[in-house]
Parts: structure tokens; sequence; C-alpha cells
């Protein structure tokens, strides 16, 4: 059985020198391979506190070990940068992950043997970098810069061939705007946190990958047959037709509890933006490549001053909530920020309109005035809404202010993020749940713990409502956890309920990083259509590493531990990982006073119960609980010596 | 390997290119039981790309495709019913007959 070769490829923008050199076959094992070994690349050759937006960051893009190959949904490419948002008052930047998925871009970055794209410096003038297999070379996009992401990507695909994956920034990257992201393939957004303004800082509007190589396994008999019993298995989950019918879209039934920002009755929203209206509106479901539960969007807008749109990805939840915090009562007029935001700007459209949402509500309580604004005077509607974005598209005037993030609004006017009322901040990110409406379970805890304040992945059962105590058992139960590990995380107390959300999260976000690294979509665990037992079984016979599900989660714990190591480097601590503020602030809904509870809402929770928690977490984690920093000991026990010595300088 | 089959076989590969969601998982069986790897650029189907409206259909090559002898692997693979296979002679659409001879 012959293990696959993988290679890491580094790209020089400023030089344009290409280096090419294979994966030691001991790293694939210690940490997946994928964003694992990508994550321990970072760690070594990523210097501490640099300007994000300097030539010296690195944008490492590795798609998963199983991208390329016939499976129950493994279409993900994570990439791992410092990214540009401003996480604290002291202007500390994180170093984090960030996945997608798409129909082409994985595959071609495999095919063209690009298992770790390593690109730092900065191009002389704008470029885009075109990969076809072992040729890379940067071309100039004088042509491109300025241009919106939709026309970029046809013209990038017209010219290299229909099977191109393509990363593409849009004017808010270029523009260097913190809540720049990217888009693949069209479908897919990437990099939340500003990977479009780090590409926009490197001079770099887009990548194009194309490649003819195979994806290598080590024993394709075996892995085919595995592949094919859960392609089969997942065949007969009950909600997939409707799944497959309305993609992300079909999960109002849930969302409509856990995301309700609270200022309309449920039931105007679910008139306003509910599944009814979805339905009109959905052209096409599409899937990533693998995927049997495709859950990308095409959709077409009827009626309206904007009849006739057409957007792709996931529109409908974002529009939801932005569309009550903003008063918005047309679905199509916010589906207009999410389609512009895909195919032109690619700005954040959750960072941007939240942002929106806060200064025109304190602009009207008089927090905010018309000196400070540069003369715009600020009002709840859409036409300056419409203006807040384009100006912080282009950083025009106030716009440079929110282009710049929540932090910036506390710095120049002393707005305070924290006293945002819905979803909460944590390390300059606003986060998409708020655990009010959501109760606290371990996805909340995750924005909060992890380096970049998103989900990244690390969905489970728990991100549904109700799920029983055995349904939860039964997934943390097949990660290969030990049974008095179990025992640990189910052992009830009075300020976590029935399950200890900290200890749980802690393992939680260990299979995240497994999941990433092989690139499966978190939408099979987050189901229980695929558990920590069945991704060990597909990896095995994938990379001819042997490894149990327990493996697979300490292999997770490894990269976990690197990616908190280089963030302690840019002093991140526990006081980074705090609970948002508005967390424990009763929301006042016309469905009443909801306050934040336990998962099985028996206790509201205080202060005082999620520090305990949080000791928790960092106490299954072998850290220390007043630093939030990992432990020597367990740093050591996971074969990270070097990174255990860094603790002591 | 997949055994080659002995006998002449006419069936029938029916694309519906509307229910193509662009998964690629035709295209990636479809190396697999040919070539025993998975890449898309040695499959017997083509992915076409229509930019436009950012549709996919399969379409499969003039040459090359045997059918898998009867049970075709695409047809298999794909679970949102773009790809449909009927055994025996009698439609125009695609025919592709496996010419394998016995025991060749």
């Amino acid at each position: 059985m012959k293990r696959p070769t993988t290679w890491i490829v580094w790209v020089d923008l400023s030089t344009g020198k290409v280096e090419r050199t294979p994966v030691d076959d001991a790293l694939n094992s210690a940490y997946l391979g994928g964003s694992g070994v990508g994550w321990r690349l970072m760690s070594d050759a990523l210097a501490p506190r640099i300007d994000p937006l300097s030539p010296e960051n690195i944008i490492c893009i590795n798609p998963g070990v199983l991208v390329g190959t016939l499976t129950p949904g493994t279409p993900k490419t994570t990439v791992i940068t410092k990214f540009p948002t401003i996480a604290s008052e002291d202007g500390k930047h994180f170093i984090g992950a960030c996945t997608t998925g798409g129909r082409y871009l994985g595959i071609a970055l495999k095919r063209a043997g690009c298992h770790h794209l390593l690109i730092t410096g900065k191009a002389p003038r704008p470029s885009y970098l075109r990969i076809h297999d072992r040729s890379i070379e940067l071309v100039d996009a004088d042509e491109y810069w300025g241009g919106g992401i939709e026309d970029v990507m046809i013209d990038l695909v017209e010219r290299e061939g229909p099977e191109s994956g393509t990363i593409v920034i849009g004017t808010s990257g270029e523009n260097l705007v913190r809540e720049a992201l990217t888009i693949v393939d069209r479908t897919n957004s990437l990099g939340r946190g500003g990977l479009g303004a780090v590409m926009g800082s490197k001079n770099l509007k887009a990548i194009v990958v194309n490649g003819t190589g195979d994806a290598e396994l080590a024993d394709p008999d075996t892995f085919i047959a595995a592949s094919e019993r859960m392609r089969e298995s997942i065949m007969q989950w009950p909600r997939r037709e409707h799944w497959i019918d309305l993609g992300l879209a079909a999960g109002w039934d849930t969302f409509k509890h856990t995301q309700y920002p609270g200022i309309w009755p449920k039931d105007r929203w679910d008139e306003l933006y509910g599944e009814k209206t979805r339905m009109e509106t959905v052209e096409n479901v599409i899937g990533c490549n693998s995927c049997i539960l495709g859950c990308r969007l095409r959709w077409q807008t009827k009626g309206g001053e904007f009849n006739g749109e057409v957007g792709f990805g996931s529109p409908f939840s974002k529009s939801a909530t932005s569309g009550m915090l903003l008063g918005i009562e047309d679905f199509r007029k916010v589906i207009h920020f999410v389609a512009d935001a895909n195919s032109r700007t690619g700005i954040d459209f959750y960072t941007v309109t939240r942002m929106i949402d806060f200064v025109t509500k304190m602009y009207e309580i008089g927090r905010l005035n018309a000196v400070q604004t540069g003369g715009f005077e600020l009002s709840r509607d859409y036409e300056t809404y419409q203006k807040l974005y384009e100006m912080t598209v282009h950083r025009e005037g106030f716009g440079d202010v929110l282009a710049d993030g929540w932090m910036r609004l506390k710095q120049d006017f002393g707005l305070d993020p924290q006293e945002y009322w819905y979803a909460g901040i944590c390390k300059g990110v606003d986060f998409i749940y708020d655990a009010r409406p959501s109760n606290f379970h371990p996805l909340m805890m995750t924005f909060t713990t992890r380096p970049r304040p998103h989900h990244g992945g690390s969905h489970t059962r728990t991100n549904s409502r109700n799920k029983t105590i055995e349904e939860i058992r039964e997934q943390v139960e097949r990660w290969g956890l030990a049974k008095e590990t179990v025992d640990r995380i189910f052992t009830e107390s009075d300020y976590s309920g029935k399950f200890n959300v900290g200890r749980y999260t802690r393992y939680m976000e260990d299979m995240m990083r497994v999941k990433n690294a092989i690139g499966l979509c978190t939408i099979y665990t987050y189901q229980g259509l695929l558990f920590g037992n069945d991704i060990a079984e597909l990896y095995s016979a994938a990379s001819g590493h042997e490894m149990s599900a327990l493996g697979m989660v300490q292999c997770g714990e490894r990269i976990n531990n690197v990616a908190k190591m280089i963030n302690v480097r840019e002093g991140f601590s526990r006081v980074d990982d705090a609970i948002p503020e508005v967390w424990f602030r009763p929301m006042e809904s016309p469905e009443g006073r909801i306050e934040m509870q336990d998962y099985y809402k028996t206790k509201v929770l205080t202060k005082e119960d999620t520090d305990k928690i949080l000791d928790d977490y960092y106490d299954e984690r072998g850290w220390d609980r007043e630093t939030g920093r990992p432990g020597k000991d367990r740093l050591t026990e996971l074969g990270l010596e070097k990174l255990a010595a860094e603790l002591s300088t | 390997m997949r055994d080659r089959t002995t006998q002449e076989v006419p069936g029938t590969l029916f694309v519906q290119a509307q229910n193509c969601r662009g998964c690629r998982s035709c295209q990636l069986a479809c190396s697999f039981a040919k070539h025993h790897v998975f890449n898309p650029g040695k499959s017997m189907i083509v992915l076409e790309r229509n930019l436009s409206d950012g549709q996919t259909a399969p379409m499969i090559k003039p040459v090359g495709c045997d059918l898998c002898g009867g049970d075709p692997a695409c047809v298999k693979a794909c679970k949102y019913g773009a790809l449909l296979y009927e055994a025996g002679p009698g439609n125009e659409k695609i025919v592709v007959r496996l010419l394998g001879k016995e025991g060749s």
C-alpha cells in the first residue's frame, strides 16, 4: 500500500519564485494532512506580530485530504492566514482558519498537486495567480482591478477553461476593507474577518487553478467500498428530499427560533422571510463536489425594484436576521445586498449590515452626530443603508470608519461593540448566532474559544434544538472518547445543565480540526449522518495512515494546540475569550423576555456560570485557567516540545 | 479493475440535465470504474458549465463509454436523477455497445 505523496508549494509574489517540496510522511501522520499540516507550516513560517496587510503575511490554502474523491461530501478547502480584523483595543490580530466548499476549487488544487499552497510577498502590480499543474505564474490583472467578482470569475473561466477553480476578491478587498472576504467558484464565500483585504494588500485580485493529476489514495478498493456504503446510508435520511429542494433554506423551522432577533413577532417574520418567500425565489440547488446533500442556491428575485436579479450562495438566513434588525419588510431588498456582496463587492454581508444597524440606531438616539459622520445625516431607511454600504466598500467619508470594523467605532467615537444588541462580538467579529434565542450550547462556546470567532465547521447535534441527551451522547461516543471522558462531559452541574458545555466544546473543536483537515462538510456531522468512526475509516483507507476515531481526535487536538499557540504569540489570552456582554442582557421581544439559558432551558446563565464553563473548557484541554494558555505538559505530551519551550520565553 | 463483460449488451444512458447539481460524483465514479483512480479528466463524462446561468450538465464523450457492462457507475453515483439508464436495445439517443468477445 503506497501512501500518496503530497506537496507544499510556496509562491513569493514579490519575486515570482515558486518552490515545491514533498510533505514529510511523519508530518502527515501527526497532523492528518490538509489544513492540519497547513497549521504546522504556518506555525513554523509566520513571523509573530506582523501587520496582516503587509507582504510578510502568508495565505496558506489547503484542500482537504479527501477532496477530489468520491465520498459523501468532502469538498472543503481551508485557508489559514493572519486576519486584518482589529481583534482587541490594543490592536491584536488573530491567525485563523476559514473554510469553503465549491464545485471546482478543491478538486483543481488537488489535481494541480497544490496540497498546501502558501502565498506570501506582494505582487508589484495588480495581478492574478494562474496555476496549471506545475506551471505557476503571476499574470497582470490591470483589466480586472476595480471589476466585480462575477465578471472577473466568468472571464477567467472563459480564458482558462470550464474546470477552473477560482478565488476572487471584489472592490472591498482591493480597498483593504477589513470585512472583505472572497468568493470561490461563484457559489461559496470564504474568509470572514478580511481574507479579501489580505489578498488586496498583496495586489492579488484572483487565483485560478487547473490541474490534470489524480487524487491518489493508498487503498482505493477499501475506500470506495466504505464510501459507497456511507453514501447509500445517507440517502435514507428522511429529511433529504426537503433538504435538496430548499438547500440551506430548509433550516427555517430551526432558524426562526434559534436566530430570532426579537424585534418583530415570529409570525410576522415567518410571513415576510419564511419558507414561502424562499420557495418563490429558489431556482436551483447546487452541490459542492461529491456532496449528496447540495445546499448552495441559485435564486432569482421576482417583482419589486430588483426584479430578475440572480444570485448564488445562501441568502435566506442572513437576509432574515439583518432584514429584521434593519426593519426592512421586503426581503428582496435585503437579498439584493447579498447578491451584490457576492457578485461585486465581496464585503461580508453580516458585518456590514449589522454595523449599519448599529450606527444608524446610535445616530437616532443622539450617540453619533453629523460632525462625526462627516456631515452625513443617518436615518433608518433603505436609501441610507445603501449609501453606507457603498461608502464602506469604497472607504469614502464615514465609510472609512466602518471599513475598519467594530473596534474603530470604539476608538473613534467611544461606541462600545459590546453595546450592540444582537449576537454579540468577540475578538472584533460579530457572531452570526445569539446565545439568548439559541441557548448556550457548544457552538456558542466555540465562537469565543476558537481564535477566529466564526463557526468554521464545528457544528454538531446540539445545533438543533431538543435533541435527546442520548443522541448527543451517541455522537460523542462515536468520536471514540474513553468512557470516563464521556462521563465527565455528561455530568450534570448547576452551572451548565445536563452536560458540560465547556468539556464538550474541547472535543467538538478537535473534531472540527479533523473535518477541516480531511475536507468533510460539517452538514454531515451536524445532522448525525456521519460520525468519528466513519471519518476514521475513510481517512485510513485514503491516506494509508491507520487511524481510529480517537486517533483522529487526538490529531485534532494537536492541530488545535498549534493554532492556539500561534495566537498566544500574538498576545491573546483568557480575557480575549470573553463571552459577549449582550448575552447576559435579557432580550425584550414581542414573544416575551428571552434570556440565555442552558441547552435544555433549565436555568438562566450568569457570568459566574459561564466563567465556570470556561474554566472547565481550559481544564479539559490541559490549559491554564488563569491565562487561557496551553499547558507545557499537555504540549509536550502532544509532541509539541518546541512550542512548549516558547511558553517559558 | 472492472471485469470486462463478454457479451454485447446495448443500453441507453439518459441525461436529464435539469437535475444536475454539478457535484461531479458521476465524473469521479466513472474515472474510478474505468481507471481505478479519481480524476474527472479521465472520466467519460464532461461536465458542461454554463457561465450565464451557472448551471452544469453532464455530457457523455462520444467514444470510450462502455456503460460499465450494463451497470453504469455514473448512474449509481448520481443522487439527483441527472443520469438514468435503460437496458436493452431500441433507443436512438445514446447507445453504447460493448465490444468484448467471450473469453478475450
